[in-house]
């Protein structure tokens, strides 16, 4: 076995924990309800899946007399590309920087672009899990409807092994380039950020002027008329902020004639080339932005007791000391902080893009609800919004795995569980305001909503985030990930996370189909509202006394 | 005073059985040592006593507190230093020890008085506005120390304390330790230096695959031997196979 494959089978097993798993589940008889706990998780996201599909066919069926269903693939292709590109970022700088095996594999005779091509290699096992949730959908439905024989799945297989390569070796040219830059001096981290920020601020800008650039079918009919008519027309607008999305739906939707091969081959042959140069590029500067990272050199110099006095409090206050150390650990971890606060900043920001530039297909729809006419449907549309912005993110799916080592402190501290959990909550439902107000200040000056529709809205969405918020720290605590190395594993590798998610989405959907019931049953806007409030705070305060009678139970029970 | 009643722990359901039928009692005022080949529950019986680990079986007490029972309240009597200064790193060391003032409700005049002594003492003082992060493992392991005496704790639990510590430190830590228990305080500790156990130790235990084979000063110790011998020739000849 060479060197390059050893390296990757100790990777690809460390990374997904299959053999620790294997032994807790099979030889422990450890973790079996995780398998039932993953089974209710998938039961809970299935009608959501169901409704995907459902919007799907119906997309497909309205494109298809005008002979622009192959959008519909792109839209699928180009949402995975885009989200590869937007959040594997935070993924390359984590497990190309920040991850400790770094410290073992550098002193081993490994050649730099030994270690980044297996680093690589994995987080590619990572996104094709993490973009199957996008795209498998679109190519399976795509596939049924359009009776696509056994060329169309050969090509949709080939097309999906390469998906990922593109969006992932362009993050990571930059990264590389970007950390042999920004690794000098004393503020690393800051630079870290300040350096991903511009990266992302970059990418967006692009995007938009890439869809700008291809220009607007406009409100004119007969523009539009030869818009339509045009074949391919909407695939080729729908993939002008990201070329190879057309490449790959030409390659898929042609299947192995010779327009399919020859795109095929411009997709896959574009993707090796990135491979090559990433790995040319990375034996250059891989090491150049490594060596000396983990390090931080600090001036030291001592306080003066008035300096001292200031900063140091009195008396007992443990779930204010708590609540400190969760935001300050949070804020300063650029891993924790890419993935909390700044996803909550970001989400609506690419939203307000996609809506402005047209780059996506379904902010039409949600565009045309959030300026409807009815105030009623504009005030769940903003929620729904406002919540998915405030919520989506792995805060509080991670408050308590993200304490890893330190686990022990909040152990032998003398505060009780409720105490320590009450403080945690606080700080995860404070990352979901920011998402909210956010997500707020996008739906008024974006979107143009108003304030008869943004204030109930806003209500709506604090209470639905504090039933996820302590649906998340539930899942949690059941089974805290505490023995990383990586913080990534923490937040971005945790499968508690995944699995809030997942429990967020059968949430939402249990919520959608209160609310269908109560329209079914005939009751007027107010009225449905205040039974929306109602039931909503008696789930908030049920689930919040699940989470702290739990948490009691569990900080007894976990071990370290 | 630390009292343990025939604790059990065991791991992967009981076939590898890391403490077996521990009883023992360390008295007020008193430095008890506890020394052991690697691998014997030495650090399972002190994740034990500060309530990292559950006993299987047997119970605990601090201060006549069962510290299943009355877990919170043993806790505020106790303190603890892990055998590798696992902290968070992104702190500043002046950050750390105000959470641990603020989470033990010491008074701000103390709180100063002793960090300021303290610091002083392990000459971490230029280096407490500093992120933890860029301290080294010597530095991390005072930063540590100095939170566990900030509450001035009734009981100090320490799983070899001295390892990472240069030698002037290490003596600093020495004399803290006997004045701690000559205040009628109780202080127990693991190590694998026989010289610290043998000059500090009011009185020692030795523990080897999960049994206690030897509790007693090392006079009383001295006597389980053939001869009069070094307190490591006796922990060779308890603990060899």
């Amino acid at each position: 076995m060479t060197a390059f494959s050893s390296l990757l089978r100790a990777g690809l097993k460390s990374n997904f924990g299959l053999a620790l798993l294997v032994h807790r589940l099979f030889k422990e008889k450890k973790d079996l309800w995780l398998g039932v706990l993953i089974v209710l998780a998938v039961i809970g996201a299935l009608p959501a899946l169901y409704y995907l599909i459902l919007f799907l066919q119906n997309a497909y069926f309205l494109l298809k007399p005008l002979g622009q269903e192959s959008a519909l693939l792109t839209l699928g292709i180009l949402a995975g590309q885009l989200f590869i590109l937007l959040f594997g970022l935070y993924y390359v700088i984590s497990a190309f920087y920040f991850s400790r095996d770094l410290e073992m594999l550098i002193p081993l005779p490994l050649k730099p672009f030994q270690v980044m091509t297996s680093k690589f290699v994995i987080i590619l096992a990572n996104e094709y899990l993490t973009v199957m949730i996008i795209v498998l959908p679109v190519f399976i439905t795509f596939g049924v409807l359009s009776g696509g024989g056994l060329s169309y799945w050969a090509a949709a297989a080939l097309i999906y092994a390469f998906l990922p390569v593109i969006p992932l070796a362009i993050v990571s040219l930059l990264v590389v380039a970007m950390m042999r830059i920004v690794n000098i001096g004393r503020k690393k981290d800051v630079l870290i950020l300040a350096g991903s920020l511009v990266l992302i601020a970059a990418g967006l800008a692009a995007q938009t002027a890439m869809s700008r650039y291809s220009g607007s079918a406009g409100p004119d009919a007969q523009a539009m008329t030869a818009f339509l008519a045009s074949p391919d027309s909407l695939l080729n607008r729908i993939g002008a902020g990201f070329p190879p999305s057309i490449w790959a739906t030409k390659a898929l939707a042609s299947g192995f004639s010779r327009t399919g091969l020859a795109h095929l081959s411009l997709f896959a042959g574009t993707s090796l080339l990135l491979l090559v140069l990433m790995v040319i590029i990375s034996e250059k500067l891989f090491y150049g932005g490594l060596i000396g990272l983990g390090e931080i050199a600090a001036k030291r110099r001592a306080l003066s007791q008035v300096q001292m006095s200031r900063k140091i409090s009195s008396g007992r206050r443990p779930v204010r000391a708590i609540f400190v150390r969760e935001w300050r650990i949070m804020n300063r971890t650029p891993i924790f902080l890419l993935n909390g606060v700044l996803v909550v900043l970001l989400v609506p920001l690419i939203f307000i893009l996609m809506a402005k530039t047209g780059g996506g297909g379904n902010n039409a729809f949600l565009r045309a609800v959030m300026t409807s006419a009815k105030p009623f449907h504009m005030i769940l549309a903003t929620a729904a919004f406002m919540t998915i912005c405030g919520s989506l993110n792995g805060t509080s799916s991670s408050a308590f795995s993200r304490e890893g080592g330190q686990f022990w402190i909040s152990k032998v501290i003398p505060v009780s569980a409720r105490d320590q959990v009450k403080a945690k909550f606080m700080h995860s439902y404070a990352i979901a305001l920011l998402g909210i107000l956010s997500a707020s200040f996008a739906a008024a000056f974006f979107f143009h909503a108003r304030p008869a529709v943004l204030a109930p809205a806003a209500a709506l969405a604090l209470a639905v985030a504090f039933i996820l918020t302590a649906a998340g720290m539930i899942i949690d605590i059941a089974r805290p990930l505490l023995d990383w190395t990586n913080p990534q594993k923490a937040i971005k590798q945790n499968m508690n996370v995944l699995l809030a998610f997942l429990a967020d989405i059968g949430i939402m959907t249990a919520l959608g189909l209160t609310l269908n019931f109560l329209f079914k049953a005939g009751l007027d806007g107010s009225t449905i509202l205040a039974v929306l409030f109602a039931v909503l705070a008696a789930l908030a305060g049920a689930v919040y006394r699940i989470l702290i009678v739990f948490a009691e139970k569990r900080y007894g029970e976990i071990e370290i | 005073m630390i009292e343990l009643t025939r604790v059990s722990k065991s791991y992967n359901k009981g076939r590898i059985r890391a403490v077996d039928d521990l009883a023992m009692t360390v008295r007020p005022g008193e430095i008890f040592g506890f020394l052991g080949p690697n691998g014997a529950g030495k650090t399972t019986t002190i994740k034990m006593i500060v309530g990292l680990l559950k006993p299987d079986s047997g119970s605990i007490s601090i201060e006549g507190l069962d510290t299943q029972k009355d877990a919170l309240k043993c806790k505020f009597l106790t303190t603890y230093v892990p055998d590798y200064p696992a902290v968070y790193e992104r702190l500043t060391g002046l950050e750390y020890l105000n959470f641990i003032g603020d989470v033990y409700g010491v008074p701000k005049k103390e709180r100063l008085d002793r960090i300021d002594k303290w610091l002083e003492l392990f000459e971490l003082s230029r280096a407490v506005a500093n992120p933890i992060q860029s301290y080294s493992h010597g530095m991390k392991q005072k930063i540590v120390l100095t939170a566990a005496l900030l509450p001035a704790p009734r009981v100090m639990v320490l799983d070899e304390p001295l390892v990472g510590l240069d030698p002037r430190a290490a003596f600093h830590l020495k004399e803290l330790m006997r004045q701690h228990c000559d205040q009628g305080k109780t202080l127990f500790f693991s190590t694998h230096v026989m010289e610290v156990a043998e000059k500090l130790c009011d009185r020692i235990g030795i523990i080897n695959k999960g049994r206690l084979i030897a509790c007693g000063t090392i006079d009383e110790l001295k006597r389980l031997g053939r001869e009069v011998q070094s307190l490591e020739n006796i922990f060779l000849e308890l603990t060899g196979s």
